[in-house]
């Protein structure tokens, strides 16, 4: 048995790492490509060995029992909403949605159309996470006290710095993989957003390139994120995902991008750093496909992509009204 | 010889007094400490005279006295020495209200003696050297600021580090040594939200500020005394045309470990530095500037400034309130 497979748009640049990590996979079959882009969509299925689709609607009529939706943010919902209504899983790439409102219209579309919807959190599959989740699970670290985040990076450019497509900058972008561990860590939702945030890095752009949120959390733990673009071009990797966990009885680092080798060329300035660690992404797809295939409940769900979103949306409206914003639980 | 009374011999005392005992054209001739024997101990390695009642650091024969005793008393202790016309060298932070911070700054104005306060960051050549960089426009107009100090819980003397209500945690003790460093470098703070485990103390304290400067730029402070491991900072400034990073862990040029030194950390953990202690350019400063009489490298207006803002932090962290300073 093998799980079908039909991705929406290449739009977002991790489309091309999940075809990759499906086409690794032994236990999914990448069927088609749909892409509004069609020029990007033949491409891309030439590339991966697969077939491109003129519609998503001849797609969704396909082969297929899941698809995985890396359009721009704005559309996720429109997507989802389509492969819902044909029957088919959903791997919505993060942010869920650049509203509430649109979270919560996909996630009843996939739960009346008796579907899956997973948010795309590859972080979680990240092994120096998995472990330390095991610890904090096993009572190793006591009770979680207070976690400092980052996910800071360069900017993306495209459609990533137009709002009305991305739903906003550098905070709506690297805010949810975080808050996301931290709400699986905790076993708890934030409480409270307040944000500080600017435009700093690339004075060009009409969104926020850089934000520094503060969070109480349920269980009361404190935790602070840094999601902003704030690495340099020449910076030898795009950026980081890290977080520091102060327990009770002890702490804990993971750093998600750690594991590299330092690469020095002559025709070269500064030098880069190349990654050996396994792909978060292959474990993100396998997850999936093996939900799929079992007919069960995928671990990272609509709801978590929504809580996680619900922070970035929070932390843009404390930005704008300079005060602290509570959210319910 | 300009004689100094050394008020307060603990492990910054007695550090300072080393010091002092390497420059040339001063001694510590005089050590108290509420602790007869603290003070008896060190006095006795300086060659100096302990003495028990705290009025005789203010006697005639002394120029200056080097306040070096828990937070608290900083005030009384400044402000008595301030009255008696002596030049004061005080361990940060300056006070423990702002109330307190403002009678000193008052008395010694009113004195007209010289007084410098222990934000000795402003000597760590990593810092030094990130000012100068920011002050030359290396990186541009600075955005995001992240700092990080961590330690063990300090002990101190009947373990008053760890009681809130006297050291003010790790905000007020020890990352007012990042405020500082930072309103120096990138001038007048606005807003301040500060989460903090105060609440934990004396198990453990760990803290994190966010500030936003009248510049518009934005810092992140982290303070723990949280940590099991050696003494480490970090910092980071991102600006409009690049980035400046520094941690202390990776930019060792001497590591040394000690087998018989397995069973712990010292009680009170200080930071190192390679180069020439800043602990001891501090006080060659804060000498020359009385032998000189000139300015002290860091003014007390400045100390009770980094004060504000560290005491702000801590009123965010206790109310959840959001400060506009």
């Amino acid at each position: 048995m093998s799980v079908n497979i039909g991705m929406i748009s290449f739009a977002h640049m991790h489309a091309a790492s999940y075809a990759t990590s499906v086409n690794a996979n032994p236990q999914a079959n990448l069927v088609g490509i749909a892409d509004a882009d069609a020029e990007r969509g033949r491409k891309m299925a030439e590339r991966f060995e697969s077939r491109y689709f003129e519609s998503d609607e001849a797609l969704l009529d396909a082969d297929i029992e899941a698809v995985i939706i890396c359009t721009e943010n704005v559309a996720h919902r429109e997507k989802a909403l389509l492969a819902a209504e044909a029957g088919k899983h959903v791997l919505c790439e993060k942010p869920i949605s650049i509203s509430v409102a649109d979270a919560q219209a996909m996630i009843e579309a996939c739960e009346s159309a008796g579907v899956q919807l997973m948010t795309a959190f590859p972080c979680r599959y990240g092994p120096a996470y998995v472990e330390a989740k095991q610890m904090v699970e096993a009572g190793e670290l006591g009770e979680i006290l207070a976690i400092k985040g980052t996910n800071r990076g360069r900017n993306p450019g495209g459609w990533f710095v137009e709002p009305e497509l991305s739903g906003g900058g550098a905070t709506i972008d690297h805010t949810v993989h975080i808050v996301d561990l931290m709400r699986d860590v905790t076993g708890d939702e934030v409480a409270s957003v307040y944000c500080e945030m600017d435009r700093f890095f690339n004075p060009e752009l009409d969104c926020d390139d850089a934000g520094l949120i503060t969070m109480d959390f349920s269980g009361g733990c404190i935790a602070t994120l840094d999601c902003s673009w704030s690495r340099p071009p020449h910076y030898p990797i795009w950026g980081d995902a890290t977080m520091c966990i102060i327990g009770s009885g002890g702490n804990v680092w993971v750093d998600l991008v750690s594991e590299k080798l330092n690469l020095y060329q002559n025709d070269k300035s500064s030098y880069t750093w190349v990654g050996y660690g396994e792909s978060m992404d292959y474990a993100l797809i396998a997850d999936f496909c093996r939900c799929i295939e079992a007919g069960g409940p995928v671990p990272i769900t609509g709801y978590d992509g929504l809580k996680a979103v619900e922070v970035a949306l929070a932390a843009y409206e404390a930005a704008e009204t300079g005060a602290k914003v509570s959210l319910a639980s | 010889m300009l004689n100094i009374a050394l008020v307060g011999a603990g492990t910054m005392g007695q550090m300072h007094a080393a010091n002092y005992s390497a420059i040339e054209g001063c001694r510590v001739a005089k050590v108290y400490d509420v602790v007869s024997e603290a003070a008896e101990t060190a006095a006795a390695a300086l060659g100096a005279q302990a003495i028990s009642d705290v009025a005789e650091a203010y006697a005639e024969d002394i120029d200056i006295v080097a306040v070096t005793c828990p937070t608290p008393q900083h005030a009384e202790y400044c402000c008595r020495a301030a009255g008696a016309g002596k030049h004061i060298f005080c361990e940060k932070p300056l006070a423990r209200t702002m109330q307190q911070g403002e009678e000193i700054v008052k008395a010694v104005s009113d004195a007209d003696v010289i007084m410098m306060v222990g934000h000795v960051v402003r000597f760590f050549p990593e810092y030094a050297t990130a000012t100068e960089l920011v002050q030359k426009g290396s990186i541009g107009d600075v955005g995001m600021i992240r700092t990080t100090r961590m330690n063990t819980m300090p002990q101190g003397s009947a373990g008053w580090f760890q009681n809130y209500e006297l050291s003010g945690g790790v905000t007020l003790d020890m990352i007012i040594h990042d405020f500082d460093w930072l309103l120096w470098t990138f001038g007048e703070p606005q807003t301040v939200y500060s989460r903090s485990l105060y609440q934990h103390m004396p198990t453990l304290d760990y803290s994190l500020t966010s500030i936003r400067f009248a510049s518009g730029a934005i810092a992140h402070v982290e303070g723990s005394w949280a940590d099991l491991s050696s003494f480490r900072t970090s910092f980071e400034i991102a600006g409009s045309n690049g980035l400046i990073e520094h941690d202390s862990t990776e930019n060792a040029t001497l590591t040394v470990q000690q087998r018989q030194a397995e069973q712990g950390l010292a009680a009170v953990q200080v930071p190192s530095s390679p180069a020439k202690s800043p602990y001891l350019i501090e006080d060659e400063l804060f000498i020359e500037a009385v032998a000189k009489g000139g300015q002290a490298p860091i003014s007390v207006e400045d100390a009770c400034e980094s004060l504000r803002l560290a005491l702000a932090a801590c009123e965010s962290a206790e109310t959840g309130k959001v400060i506009n300073l």
